[in-house]
């Protein structure tokens, strides 16, 4: 897959649950209280090393959003999505900036954030409580 | 009547009686067409002061013409000058001029000043200089002849009153004391004939004299050069060894100048190839892979390329290598292994380089090629000897990435030292300069010339900076994709003009460096393109390091009919064709 440019952070961090490549900063949240089906999301300023997919059209609990998907750029596996487009001025403030999917990363010092089972692997049918 | 037929050799028509003249003239009055027939019969029509040529009414004849008269002259072609001047009755001097000039060559001082002061339109300051110039060889050659009274008198009476450049007179006043100074102020040896001097004294007083006084030197193929320049400039795919300028049509490259064919495909490695680099000199290319091996390659006269050595022993994928300023040697470095150094002649490892407990990252080399350093996973740098030595040692910002450091010739270090900004500093100073950017930067390379920096983004551009005094953003390109791996891009071309770029997409792109138009997609490779190197003394061949395990050499779409035409010796190349 060639080499892969990997950035790299400092400070506490998330990392990829499966191959630990750094995802983003702890300083870089801007809320906690996001929920998908897959439990727990947080609300990131910036993500690093995460690839992204198709933009898509996505009923949450706020509203109709443009999202695309994000997946780790060393394994692939899916970590959350970013928000494109919102669809109110309310909303607005979520453009631009990346959800991280607790259960898909793991803290820097190894605790695991996700809780609850598993249902489906991709965040497609995420709903958050946005304020 | 006779005589008045367009296509008679102009010679003839001026040895043609006066008789025959003056019917001639009778006649052009009324038939004379208007344009460059009637001018050439100029010699019995004054010219007129304001004519032009061109379509564009903006070259004033007299000036034309006189360019051009000098143009004979410098050539060689007295007769023609002289006839020219003749014919079109426009003196390339003025009759003062030419006495002027006549005076100096011959050595008549003080008649060539008077003579100046008649020459109309001089300023007091050129005036005066002009004097002093031809005072000051008078004096010389008196010196030289050994007449210092007569030289000192010079100096007083007519040198000095003129009050300019009071320090020269200083040194003329040394000369006459002592004769080995007289040496070094005169202009070229002291033993030659008086007359090539007085050559280059007139050479002198030309540049200082208005070019409509004296016509300068080598006027028209100055004119023409500016031109030739303008029309290679503007042409975009320009990319030849030789400047195959012709007079006779506007230069304008094809598209064929550019190589777009893959003419060699290199299937050697057993894995991806993610780094290739041409030597300095453009004989071998180096490839590096994550099969952990470096594979040298030597390019022959007919562009082939065929594989010199394997270079084995990393234990993990090779990212990087840097060739030694004088090529013989090669930096590989293992992604957080070692670094090897190795003889290029022979293959063999000559020394590798290795922190205990760390990975080594990146490397390159001094300017003078004794010492080299190495990126460390630890954030540090080390330089290191030839022998395997730890030289010196300093804690740097970031030195996590690969191709970290370039040394400059000229002293400057260039270094990552955030996500966003390269670091500028130079060696000795300490001063630094600052490229800032918004997005990440991925890896850069540096112009041969040292004065530009291609920067990788993240955001998928590609930005040309220049750095010759304070950093500035040239040019922005676009259209490859990059969203995971490292891709790098490359200057190329003669003169650099190109710039090319891998792409995740397989796809080698290639933009125009001065205006970023993109100019090239060249599919082929069935992954993705890593890495491009451009042979830096052939600009009609580069090679690219792709995912698919191969690396494709480029060259122009008629490269084979060329050997072919050129009868190389390798059978299987010709088909049989004369």
């Amino acid at each position: 897959m060639g080499r892969l440019h990997l950035s790299y952070l400092d400070g506490r961090m998330y990392t990829c649950k499966y191959c630990y490549t750094h995802l983003a900063l702890v300083d870089d949240i801007i809320s906690k209280t996001f929920h998908c089906n897959n439990g727990k999301a947080y609300l990131f300023n910036k993500a690093v090393n995460v690839s992204l997919g198709e933009k898509a059209e996505r009923m949450m609990t706020t509203g109709l959003h443009t999202v695309a998907d994000l997946f780790c750029i060393a394994c692939g596996s899916i970590v959350g999505w970013k928000y494109e487009v919102a669809p109110d001025r309310i909303q607005k403030y979520k453009e631009g900036k990346y959800i991280l999917v607790m259960r898909k990363v793991v803290d820097f010092d190894g605790t695991n954030l996700g809780g609850g089972n598993e249902s489906q692997a991709g965040a497609s049918d995420a709903d958050d409580a946005g304020y | 009547m006779g005589g008045v037929e367009d296509n008679e050799p102009p010679l003839k028509r001026v040895r043609s009686s006066p008789e025959e003249l003056r019917c001639v003239s009778k006649n052009s009055s009324l038939i004379e067409p208007i344009g460059s027939f009637g001018d050439t019969m100029a010699k019995s029509l004054p010219y007129v002061r304001n004519e032009t040529v061109g379509s564009m009414g903006v070259i004033k004849k007299v000036e034309f013409v006189r360019i051009i008269t000098k143009a004979l002259y410098t050539m060689g072609y007295e007769k023609s000058g002289a006839l020219l001047e003749e014919e079109s009755g426009i003196p390339l001097h003025s009759p003062t001029v030419s006495l002027f000039m006549q005076q100096v060559l011959d050595g008549n001082w003080d008649e060539s000043v008077t003579t100046l002061g008649k020459i109309g339109q001089l300023e007091d300051s050129v005036f005066k200089s002009a004097t002093f110039l031809v005072f000051e060889q008078k004096f010389f050659e008196l010196l030289e002849n050994g007449d210092v009274l007569d030289a000192l008198k010079t100096l007083r009476m007519e040198i000095a009153p003129l009050c300019i450049k009071k320090d020269r007179v200083h040194e003329l006043a040394g000369c006459i004391i002592s004769p080995s100074l007289c040496n070094e102020l005169v202009l070229g040896n002291k033993g030659l004939l008086h007359r090539s001097t007085r050559f280059r004294l007139l050479e002198e007083l030309q540049k200082l004299l208005p070019p409509a006084v004296m016509v300068p030197e080598r006027r028209l193929e100055y004119l023409v050069e500016q031109a030739l320049t303008v029309q290679r400039e503007s042409c975009i795919f320009h990319n030849s060894v030789d400047s195959a300028l012709s007079l006779y049509t506007d230069h304008q490259c094809g598209r064929d100048q550019i190589p777009t064919k893959t003419i060699q495909v290199l299937q050697k490695h057993c894995d991806e190839v993610w780094f290739l680099q041409f030597s300095h000199n453009g004989k071998y290319l180096a490839t590096a892979s994550q099969d952990c091996t470096t594979m040298i390659w030597k390019i022959n006269n007919h562009s082939e390329v065929s594989l010199r050595h394997v270079l084995a022993g990393h234990r993990k994928p090779v990212s990087f290598v840097s060739w030694s300023p004088d090529d013989h040697q090669l930096l590989t470095c293992g992604i957080e292994e070692v670094v090897r150094c190795w003889d290029i002649e022979s293959g063999n490892c000559l020394q590798i380089y290795e922190k205990s407990g760390l990975g080594l990252v990146s490397c390159g080399w001094f300017p003078g090629g004794t010492k080299l350093f190495t990126g460390v996973n630890d954030k540090s740098i080390c330089v290191w000897d030839l022998d395997g030595m730890e030289v010196d040692w300093w804690k740097g910002q970031r030195a996590v990435k690969m191709s970290d450091m370039v040394f400059m010739n000229e002293g400057t270090i260039i270094s990552m030292n955030k996500e966003t900004s390269i670091l500028l500093q130079n060696r000795e100073t300490k001063a630094e300069r600052v490229i800032l950017e918004d997005n990440s930067i991925t890896s850069f390379s540096v112009s041969k010339d040292e004065r530009y920096i291609l920067v990788n983004l993240s955001n998928q551009e590609i930005h040309l900076w220049s750095i010759k005094d304070d950093p500035r953003l040239m040019a922005k390109y676009k259209g490859h994709k990059r969203t995971r791996l490292d891709i790098r891009s490359c200057f190329g071309g003669s003169e650099e003009s190109f710039v090319a770029s891998g792409s995740e997409d397989s796809l080698v792109y290639i933009w125009h460096r001065g205006t970023g138009k993109l100019l090239e997609k060249l599919p082929g490779h069935s992954g993705a393109v890593n890495s491009v190197s451009w042979n830096p003394v052939n600009p009609h061949m580069f090679a690219s390091a792709s995912d698919d395990w191969t690396v494709r050499v480029w060259g122009l779409s008629d490269s084979d009919l060329r050997l072919v035409n050129g009868c190389s010796s390798n059978g299987h190349l010709c088909n049989g064709v004369g």
